[in-house]
């Protein structure tokens, strides 16, 4: 904990929290790149939209930025830090939901345990505290799966499973949050609350948000940059 | 004097069948199996040249199986093919080499104790000093996965994710598959080295059809592992057959046992439910 708390102190004066700077990422093996030339600025405290159609290369994106993809050309700072260099470092700070996030019907987890992978992930030692476990609970009300904790995670729905993996997000309290399509299986009623609700009080709490999605149909209430990209590329971006 | 080695090998086997059921179940979760498979060709092999060259085989097996398990992935890479396909080429070269070390090694090839030792296992190798070694692999193999629990439970349910939130995969999937290829080089001396892949492989199987959690897995894994270790040294001891096969035989029976029971209880539930929804 303590570790965190002075990495964090450390970042306070950064501007932002995401800068790309000419930025191309192949994936192995391929001739082309999937993104080109990515030159972005995201401001701390803010929330991102990035859209595009199938294919334009926002997961890819979101990937290069945490350094799961590594990229052939360009720099790639988060708060400051070259992501070359720091990126298990940096990670703590951050969370990402994968746009595939289903898993196996016997797999043998169960949902609160997954979600306190969430801190286990960031600890050194040992294991999770009573306050860790609050947290836990905490997380899993907030996207409203707390009676789903102690069932096997493979056994629940497409929509309750990416709930459950929203809530290992949040359970981070990240200071930097990606999300690759956060809504795709979920119904109106949860879209609507995530976005009204949820999203706004996580900016207004000091996290950074970076939301891939197809289009503007369910653009949160708060929204300061719109992304547009295509076929690998930046083409708009639009400050909302 | 036969029954303090009789009584040895019971608990040298019961701990390393133990292990390889517990380590078995690690490397599938983390689709390490070919891997681990290769490993254990990879241990066979190493044993056999050590035959050939007067080396210790523990070092000699260890060293070959640690290599495999280090260069696997990278070749996977440069050559450009899956990792199944590079684990079941360097399993087929592991397998032709240890013929050739076999037949190339001093004294009556093929008859001798010492190869019958490594072909099909003995429980005349179990020394005290062995069931030291044996004893502290596995308090580390349980410290190991005690303390680094969260992180590598993280791994075992989703290694990207826990990249993504700064897990260093890398690290403890090499940790974790350096010690599976110690319990395997170990366990080779009592089950021998065709068969130590069973060990790994079978009490998993059986423990995914008993288990719903994680730890419940890795728990009755360890369990079968362990009883079935027992049950052939026994058998092997009182029949007078190789002993890794009485092994084998014994975690088979298990599995068959338990697919049978699990089968019967899987259908009853069925059957009460239908009773349910007609009332
Ligand atoms: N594993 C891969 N290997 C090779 N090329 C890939 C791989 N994954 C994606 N690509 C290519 O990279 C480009 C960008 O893909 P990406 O997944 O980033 O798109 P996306 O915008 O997230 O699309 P979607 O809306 O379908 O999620 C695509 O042209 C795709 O074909
Ligand atoms: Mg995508």
């Amino acid at each position: 904990m303590n570790r965190e708390g002075q990495f964090l102190k450390l970042e306070q004066r950064e501007a932002y929290a995401v800068e790309l700077i000419d930025v191309s990422t192949y994936y192995y093996g391929e001739k082309r790149p999937a993104i080109t030339d990515i030159n972005l600025k995201i401001p701390v405290n803010t929330l991102s939209l990035v859209v595009g159609p199938n294919g334009a290369g926002k997961t890819t994106l979101l990937e290069t930025i945490l350094g799961l993809l590594k990229p052939r050309r360009g720099r790639v700072k988060v708060f400051g830090h070259d992501m070359a260099k720091r990126a298990q470092l940096v990670r703590k700070m951050c969370s990402y939901l994968p746009q595939d996030f289903m898993k196996d019907s016997d797999e043998p987890f169960l949902v609160k345990d997954v979600v306190a992978m969430g801190i286990a992930s960031n600890r050194d030692l040992g294991r999770l505290g009573e306050e860790d476990w609050r947290r836990v609970y905490e997380a899993l009300e907030l996207v409203g799966m707390l009676e789903f904790a102690e069932r096997p995670v493979g056994k629940l729905s497409g929509g309750q499973q990416q709930r459950v993996m929203l809530a290992r997000a949040l359970v981070r309290r990240p200071r930097l949050l990606l999300l690759d399509e956060p809504f795709s299986s979920l119904d109106r009623e949860s879209r609507r609350s995530i976005s009204e609700n949820l999203l706004p009080d996580l900016v207004e709490s000091g996290c950074t948000v970076i939301m891939v999605s197809h289009d503007l149909t369910f653009k949160p209430t708060i929204c300061d940059l719109v992304v547009r990209m295509e076929s690998g590329r930046i083409v708009e971006v639009a400050e909302a | 004097m036969i029954s303090t080695l009789l009584l040895n090998s019971i608990i040298a086997g019961f701990i390393a069948g133990s292990l390889c059921g517990c380590t078995g179940t690690i490397c599938g979760r983390m689709r390490l199996s070919t891997i681990a498979f290769t490993m254990a060709h990879a241990a066979l092999a190493g044993s056999a040249l050590s035959l050939l060259l007067g080396w210790n085989y523990l070092i000699t097996g260890m060293l070959f199986a640690v290599f495999t398990a280090i260069i696997l992935g990278p070749l996977s890479d440069i050559l450009r093919i899956s990792l199944d396909t590079a684990s079941m080429t360097l399993f087929s070269i592991y397998n032709a080499l240890t013929f050739i070390f076999l037949i190339m090694s001093p004294g009556p090839t093929l008859s001798s104790e010492k190869v019958g030792g490594i072909l099909w296992g003995s429980i005349l190798a179990i020394t005290p000093t062995y069931l030291i070694i044996l004893i502290t692999i596995s308090i580390i193999y349980v410290m190991v996965l005690q303390i680094f629990w969260g992180r590598i439970s993280s791994i075992l349910f989703d290694p990207r994710l826990a990249e993504a939130e700064g897990v260093n995969v890398k690290f403890y999937t090499y940790t974790l598959l350096i010690l599976a290829g110690m319990i395997v080089v170990f366990t080779l001396k009592i089950t021998g080295g065709f068969l130590v892949f069973s060990l790994l492989f079978i009490p998993s199987a059986t423990s995914i059809q008993i288990s719903r959690s994680l730890r419940g897995m890795i728990l009755t894994s360890s369990i079968i592992g362990g009883l079935s270790s027992t049950i052939g040294i026994l058998m092997s001891f009182i029949l007078n057959l190789p002993v890794g096969s009485c092994i084998v035989i014994g975690a088979a029976t298990i599995f068959a046992a338990t697919s049978i029971a699990s089968s019967i209880i899987r259908s009853r539930v069925i059957e009460g439910e239908g009773i349910e929804v007609g009332s």
